[in-house]
Formats: structure tokens, sequence, C-alpha cells
């Protein structure tokens, strides 16, 4: 079972830089998203992979086989990958009946006629679409037409499936569906699964690893949750979360004792869970929201800005000397507006960065000092 | 760009870095990367095909215009100008002749200035007749509840499907009347039907040219109008709807600008193509009472001694449609010419012609316009029977068969040619004419269409690169060059060496002519193919084929099994399109057959020896032949021609 290798990748158009030097290792069987805003790079990488764009410079390797070199010359073309690739679009052949665009791709890999039957009865039946058998792809609803495009996919049985924003035409329910579905068939078909999105709450709730770029620049690549809580650097941090991270400016100072921090004449001190070698002046303190503890004898003190229930939990937003920052509440909360509000700044998953590069120093916890 | 020392210093690292990092091995890499992908393949061929077949030979006409064709000439040259050529040099001179002759300036008159201006006044009034006559017919059909929609619509774009002169044919028979000695006093349609006889002018000379050709484009007009009407976004009128805009006020400021560029475009394609219009004068033209330019041109290169100034003409009309087209390019590209197409267009609401008691007008109306298309686009289709059958033209008491089934000879003069001067049916001088033209057209539609298709794939697929848009571009550059001067091209191509075997007045074999006619007409024909083929192809979402690519597909397969089926209309009518243009085609090849070479000539030919029913016979089967190969390719296919043009 393969393994995906990338080394070194870039890719140029013109002068524009698509994708940046990339490297990055999928794991077999995993299920990979590559996350980021539109324009980053995400599709490109993924087409370099399926073999529909051809890098400028670089190495891809799937399994054990070098499917692309670019000092070798080696350009193996899509058709002989072994890959699956799902379109935004589904990219359904609209002379052709649901039945026809899923054998097609078996005829021209030289199946046997009873086994093409056998097996697109066998996917149309996975994905519960036996009875649209004979119609055409215009007469088929969008979420229809998404389960004909993924059958046509799976149907060769490709070793890699690769997926470029799938769910994004369709509606917010049967996109949660949709999702719950793929996951569902990841652990189904024990293939290795590459997925584009912009959507980071995909992302979250489907990948076994996200590799988040921007700019044609990988930023981070690790599991979900690692992302979420221990952010590389600020773009990230941003882009993951929603309600998005509070960044509190701050200047810094290294102490014997941890790094005593200065937020808008508050004085704190930062206590990392890894020793941090040198700092600069300038920092910012990165706080997820639910970090954020609102409580009666909370040392600090803002005003409510506005309040945001949504049932479950509320959103508070503090307008703590000018800066607006956002808790997370569980249940329903009000707040009259300019009202005060006490809080703290509570667990140790707060990430100190560091201003100038954006880079994250290191987890810790924080101490207010008055 | 500033230029600092930082800047020399870069590319000086550039430079360095580029011959460091350069090996053949890259080199070998790179080009075999390139040519992996089959649309490479298609733009380096065909870029190697379209320079050898559009850009040589312009560049070798425009060498003729500047060299002196044969010894006639030189001594010519000579005596004018005091000069000592041989043939084969290179001069200025032929263009001075033409233009300002020294000795004989009334040459200079006669041949260039006033046919040209002639042609000039000739083309506007065309463009005027077309542009009104399509456009208010493609308001009414697209805009209005007007009764019999498709039946006009279907009839109407019959004018633009027959030959321009067979238009001109049916002038003639129905104007001409026992007044006018240049018709050997037959009698017309009208005089016959209602005893009125018109005066010369309206049968021969520049009117009845520029009421031929403008009723010829009108279809064209109403083509490309209609089209942007149709594809217009409702929204935008019903936005001036909500705003409180009348319905007049609409048209004249949302309506009309938004279409204005259409109108514009139409305008100078009709002018480029009506200015060097040959056929329509030729028939039109007794007594030589109107030269226009083009049979002026036409006349310097088949007489002695004036070949190379007859060239000097062709590049000037080049010079005029080149022109033309820039204007029009430049006019459709900038910031104003928003194509109007749009995905979400609804239906949107009818002018109603007539309201309340007064709904009867739009029958009225509707009547109306169906006669006068039905006398246009029908009613030469009678006349050609008539005239067919007529022994006495006008006389319908003298109908007869004859000239249809009868084995015998009609005209002598003819059979010492050793043609057949028989009725049609017998005719074999017709009918291997005929066979030849099928099989032209045949051909060139099949070049000329599977080109088009193969360079609106390639280009599609490299939309921003420099050779994809130098194969476009000069792919479409045929058409900006007159006919006539196209067929010039070919004609001074047939005398290079090595190219002789084409030249059908040295060979005497109409073989060379139908290969000449399928070189020039399947480059000729091309750009109406390659526009319609890059559309169809740029309407597909890439991912089509690569859904396909992924699953092991090959080229061939994916373009015939996946491609070509779903955009199956526009591509036959990629076919289409270059098969009618070249079956009754005249202007181009006249320079390069022979009068028996195609149907066209034998047409031409009877009619120069007075044979008018067998000529109109001709008309009446090529004309049909048309007809029904376009309705029937539309009946089986959904293909037609507007769809060609329209996109």
């Amino acid at each position: 079972m393969p393994k995906i290798e990338l080394i070194n990748v870039t890719k140029k158009w013109g002068k524009f830089i698509a994708v940046n030097d990339l490297n990055m290792v999928i794991d077999d069987r995993s299920f990979i998203t590559l996350l980021g805003p539109s324009g980053c790079g995400k599709t490109t990488t993924l087409r370099m992979i399926a073999g529909l764009e051809t890098p400028t410079s670089g190495k891809i390797i799937i399994g054990d086989r070098v499917v692309f070199d670019s000092d070798k010359g080696i350009n193996i073309s899509p058709a002989k990958r072994n890959v699956g690739f799902l379109f935004q679009n589904y990219a359904l052949w609209p002379h052709m009946t649901v039945y026809k665009n899923i054998a097609f791709g078996l005829e021209n890999l030289k199946w046997k006629k009873d086994q093409i039957q056998k097996r697109v009865q066998e996917v149309m039946q996975m994905l519960k679409i036996e009875q649209y058998k004979d119609r055409y792809p215009a007469e088929l609803s969008g979420g229809q037409q998404q389960r004909v495009a993924i059958a046509r996919t799976l149907a060769p049985k490709p070793e890699v499936l690769f997926m470029d924003e799938p769910l994004s035409n369709l509606d917010a329910k049967l996109r949660g569906e949709m999702r719950t579905e793929l996951k569902r068939l990841h652990s189904d078909t024990n293939s290795t699964f590459v997925y584009v999105t912009h959507d980071q709450l995909e992302a979250m709730t489907l990948a076994t690893k996200i590799c988040l770029m921007n700019d044609g620049v990988l930023q981070q690549y690790d599991k979900p949750l690692d992302v979420y809580s221990n952010p590389a650097n600020l773009f990230v941090a941003d882009f993951v979360g929603n309600p998005t991270m509070n960044f509190i400016p701050a200047t810094a100072k290294k102490t014997s004792t941890g790094i005593s921090l200065d937020m808008f004449g508050i004085k704190a001190k930062f206590n990392p869970k890894n020793e941090i070698k040198s700092i600069g002046k300038d920092v910012v303190i990165g706080v997820r929201p639910e970090f954020l503890n609102i409580s009666p004898n909370g040392k600090l003190s803002g005003l409510a800005y506005s309040t945001l229930p949504a049932g479950m939990e509320t959103t508070v937003k503090i307008n703590l000397k000018g800066d607006i920052l956002s808790a997370v509440q569980f249940g329903l909360i009000d707040y009259k507006t300019d009202e005060e509000i006490k809080f703290d700044i509570s667990g140790d998953g707060i990430v100190l960065f560091d201003k100038e590069s954006g880079k994250s120093l290191s987890l810790g916890s924080i101490e207010i000092l008055k | 760009m500033k230029l600092n020392k930082a800047t020399f210093v870069d590319g000086y690292n550039n430079f360095i870095r580029f011959f460091k990092e350069f090996s053949f091995r890259k080199l070998w890499n790179n080009t075999k990367t390139f040519f992996s992908k089959p649309a490479n393949i298609i733009l380096v061929v065909f870029s190697i095909i379209l320079i050898a077949g559009v850009i040589y030979p312009l560049i070798s006409l425009f060498f003729d215009s500047f060299t002196v064709q044969s010894l006639s000439e030189a001594k010519e040259l000579n005596e004018t100008w005091d000069l000592s050529l041989q043939k084969g040099d290179l001069t200025w001179a032929l263009w001075a002749n033409i233009l300002f002759n020294k000795t004989n300036m009334d040459f200079s008159i006669n041949y260039f200035w006033q046919p040209l201006g002639l042609s000039i006044v000739m083309a506007i009034c065309a463009c005027l007749i077309a542009v009104l006559a399509g456009g208010i017919l493609a308001f009414f059909i697209t805009r209005t509840n007007l009764p019999f929609k498709k039946f006009i619509s279907t009839v109407f774009v019959f004018p633009y499907i027959m030959p321009s002169w067979s238009i001109a044919m049916f002038w003639e028979n129905f104007f001409k009347n026992s007044n006018i000695s240049a018709c050997n006093f037959q009698v017309g349609m009208l005089q016959a039907m209602t005893g009125i006889c018109v005066p010369e002018w309206m049968l021969y000379g520049i009117f009845p040219c520029a009421m031929v050709l403008g009723i010829h484009y009108a279809p064209f007009a109403y083509i490309l109008i209609g089209g942007i009407l149709r594809n217009m976004d409702a929204n935008l009128e019903e936005a001036a709807t909500i705003l409180k805009a009348s319905r007049f006020k609409i048209i004249r400021r949302i309506t009309l600008p938004i279409v204005a560029p259409a109108l514009i475009s139409t305008v100078l394609l009709v002018f480029a193509s009506s200015i060097s219009s040959y056929t329509v004068p030729a028939f039109l033209n007794a007594n030589n009472s109107f030269t226009s330019i083009s049979i002026s041109m036409r006349g310097l290169m088949v007489m002695a001694g004036k070949k190379g100034m007859g060239y000097v003409v062709a590049i000037i009309l080049l010079i005029f449609s080149v022109i033309i087209l820039a204007i029009n390019n430049s006019l459709t590209k900038s910031r104003r010419s928003f194509t109007t197409v749009s995905g979400k267009s609804g239906q949107i609401s009818k002018i109603k012609i007539g309201t309340g008691k007064l709904s009867w007008l739009k029958w009225v109306v509707g009547t109306v316009i169906i006669i006068l298309v039905a006398f246009f686009a029908v009613f030469p289709l009678i006349t050609f029977i008539l005239e067919s059958l007529e022994e006495n033209p006008g006389d319908i008491t003298t109908i007869t068969f004859k000239y249809w089934i009868s084995p015998e000879s009609f005209d002598v003069r003819i059979e010492n040619q050793g043609q057949s001067a028989a009725g049609v049916f017998h005719n074999f001088t017709i009918w291997k004419a005929f066979g030849r033209s099928v099989l032209v057209a045949v051909i060139v539609a099949l070049i000329a269409g599977t080109f088009g298709i193969l360079i609106g794939y390639a280009v599609s697929k490299n939309r921003h690169s420099k050779l994809a848009n130098f194969v476009s571009s000069t792919a479409f550059l045929p058409y900006l060059i007159p006919a006539l001067s196209f067929g010039a091209i070919f004609f001074s191509l047939s005398f290079v060496d090595g190219f002789r075997w084409l030249n059908v007045s040295t060979t005497n074999n109409e073989w060379s002519a139908v290969a000449i006619c399928i070189l020039a007409g399947g480059i000729k024909f091309l750009p109406f193919a390659s526009r319609s083929g890059t559309n169809a192809m740029l309407q597909l979402s890439g991912e089509i084929e690569e859904a396909a690519i992924l699953t092991n597909c090959p080229w061939w397969k994916r373009m015939v099994r996946i491609l070509f089926p779903i955009q199956k209309s526009s591509f036959i009518s990629c076919y289409l399109l270059p098969f009618i243009s070249c079956m009754r085609e005249l202007t181009l090849f006249v320079l390069i057959t022979s009068s028996f070479s195609l149907i066209t000539n034998v047409l031409q030919y009877f009619d120069s020896y007075g044979l008018n029913q067998i000529s109109n016979a001709i008309n009446l089967l090529i004309v049909l032949f048309v007809i029904v190969v376009n309705l029937l390719v539309n009946k089986l296919t959904g293909a037609s021609i507007d769809k060609g043009i329209g996109g």
C-alpha cells in the first residue's frame, strides 16, 4: 500500500510561484486534508500529485515508484499512477448514463465485461444509487450526482483517492451528511485519501492529518488537534478555530523564573512548557476563546462589547482597553452593552508568538501579577 | 524599470545561472514533457502548417506586387518610367503604375481609383441594407410576440446559404425587360406579371449590386445581432423596467448600446466582404456599366503584362480588410464590449404588437414580414425553375423541358470546345463539375472542420501561451484576406516552380484545379471552423477531459468518446459551415480554376454564352443542394450554420 512523498516540489507559472519547495510525506491509509485560503496552492499540489499538472521542479513518489522527477525527466501519466480523482464540479459526462459513467473507466482499463458489470453493481450498491442506473447526470440532484462521481472514482479501486473540494457545491445539510459518509468510506475502502478544502471545520473533522498552506508555502503539517492547540505560527493560529484565537500584543523580558509580560500595562508572567532560548522584545500572546474564563473573581476586567448566544454556547466579545477579545462560555449568558466583565486567562494552552517572525515560541500558562 | 547597478548585477547573475543550470539532459526532459501533451503537438504542427499555408503565401503575394512578372510588363514599365527592368526584378514601379500612371492617368482612374470609389459606395450601401434588415428582424424575432417566428427565422437564413450571385441572377430574372438591350430584351417576371419595365440602372450597375449584397448579408447581420439579443441577460432590461423606464427608452438606452458592438462588428464584416465581392458585380455588370475593384483586379490579372498590377490591387484590398478588422477587434475588445452572455437569463417579457382591439396588427406585421422574407428567400427558387423551363424568358406559354432532358446540343461554340451543351440531365460538363464541386467541398469541410476542432482543442488547453495565441490568430487571418486576393495568392503560387502542377491553365488537367481549390478552400474556410471549435472547447470544463485521463483513456478516445459527443452539434457546425461556403464559392476559385472545373465555373460559363435556361437550372441545383444539406444536417444533428457564426 502506498505512501506518498513530495520532495522539494515547486510549481511556477511565469514569475508567479504557486507552490514553493513543498516537502511532505503522506502515510498509507491516512486521510490528509490540504487546507488553506483560496489561491494558496492546495489544489495545484493535489493536481501535481495526481499528474494533472506538471511541477516545475522536484520529485514525487507514490508507493515505491517515482512518478515524477524533474532531474531525471520522469513524468508518469496520471492514468498510470493508480489514483482516483473527485472533481469539485463532479465532471460527470453528460452524454452517458450513470451506469456508463461508472463503467467507462473500467472499459479503458480493459476489465472483462462480467467483471465490469459486477463492480459497477457493487459500487452503486455501496453508494445507494442503483435506482438511477439509467438516468443521465442532468436528471439527478446535486447530492445524487456527487454519489455518482464518487462511485465512478471508486470503481477501479484506486489506492489513493484525491478530492478537490468535493462538498462545496452542496447545501449545508447535505454537506454534513456527505462528510459523515466520506469518513465512513475511508475506513471501508482502506485507501489513502487526500482532500482539498478551504473549510477548516471540514479539515478538522475529517482528517487524520492537516496540511495547512499559505501563499504556496507549507505552514504546518500535523494532526488536527495539534494544529488547533499548538499552531506553528500566527497564520495557522488565526486560520484555524472559530471564533478565532485572541491575539494580545505585549512586550516580553526573560527572567530567571520565566518570562515577564506587559500587556497594555497589565503585568503578567508566562510559564513556558519548553525552554525558550532567546526572545525578542515584542511578542503576541495567543489565547483560544475557551481559555478566557469569565468569573466574578477574575483578575482582569473589561467591558461587554456584544454577546452572541448560539444555543449550546455563547460567544462574549470583551473590550479590553480597546482590544476586542472573544470568550466562549457554555450555556446561555447575556450581558448588557458596556457592562463590566471580570475574567481570567486559564489553562496551559496559551501560545507565545514572536511578533516579528510570527513563529510560535512555546506553549505555557499565564499568571496575572497585577 | 529603473536601470541601476542592481539590475545589471541581477541580470548578470541570471545569465550565469542559466549557463550553470543548462544541460542538454534538462532541455531534452523539458522537450519530452512538452510533447507528451497532445495539445502541444497540435500547436506546433499547426503553427508550421499555418506559416506555410497563410504567412508564406501572404509574404509571397506581397513580394509579387514588387516584382516584374513578365517581359511585356518589363517593357511597359521601362517605357513609362525610364527604367531598365528585367523580368523578376524588384521594383516600386508596379505600384506607381497602377496608382499614379505617369503617361496615362486615365488608366489609373479607370482601373483603380474609380472602381475603388464605386466599390466603397456599394459596400456602404450593402452594409446599411444588411444591418437594417437583419437587425430589425432580429429585434422582431427576439423581442416581440410576432407570429410565424420559426418559419421566418428558418427561411430568412436562405439568402446567406445561397450563393450571393444566385440572388443576383434572381434579380436579373425578375427585373429584366424588353426595354433593355443588355439583357437581350428578354422579359422578366415583373414585366410578365405586371407590365412594369424598370430602367436599366435598377437592373445593372451599382444599385442592384448593393441591394443583392445587402440581401445576401442580412441573415449574417440577423444571426450576429440576434445572437446577442437572445443571450443578453434579461435582468438588464428588467432592472430598467423596475426603475420605470418606458419600453422605448429601454430599447434606446439599454438594448441598443449593448448590441452596438455587434452592430458595428456586423457593419465592418459586411463591408469587408462586400467591397471585394467579385461574383455579384460580375453578374450584374452588363456593358461594363459598373466596374468594381474586384472586376478590375481580375481583369488586370488575366490581361497580358498587367498581372503585377493585379497583385498590387490585391494587396491594397487586403490592407483595407486588415484595417477594418483591426478596428473591429479594438472595438470589440474595449472596455465597453461587455459580452452580454450570462448563464442566468430569464425569459424577457415580449413587446406586444398591437394590444386590445389592435391585436390583429401582429398578424398583419407577421404576414408582411413573411411576404418580404419569402420574396428574397423562396421566390428566387421559383424564378430559377421557371427560367429553366421557358423557351422565351418570361413567357409562361413557352414552357418546355428540353433544357433539362434533351440530349441534343444547344450551342455549337460550346461543343467546339469539347464540352457538352446538352440538356442538364445529359450534360457531362455539368455533372462532372458538380461532382468535382461536391468532392472539393467535402474534402475542404473535412480539412477545415477537423483542423478547426483540433486548433480549438489545443488553444483551449493553453489559453495564455504565446504559441496558442499565434496559432489562433493566424488561423483567423484568412478571414481578413478578401477571397479574390486569397485566390490571387494561390494563383501566384501556381506559377512557382514545384507548384506548377497546381496550375490548371498549364496542365490542362481539371484535377490540378481540384487540388489547388482544396488547398485554398481548406485554409480560407478555416477561420469560422477554428472560432466555433475554440468556443465549443472553451465551454467544456477541463475536468471533463481530466476525469477521462485518469481512467487511462487514450487521447483519440477522449476526443471521440467524450469531447465530441458532448459538443456534437457545435462540432458538426465546424464541418457544415466550410462545406456550404465552399459549395457556393466562386470568387475564391475563379482565378485558379478553368471555366469547367467546378459547378460554379460552369454556371458562369453557360451564363456568358447566353444559355439562360441552363444556367438557371444549374443555379437551382446548387441552391437546392446546399439548402437540403443544411436542413438535413440541422434536422439530424441539431447543428446549424448560425451556431458556427454566432459563437
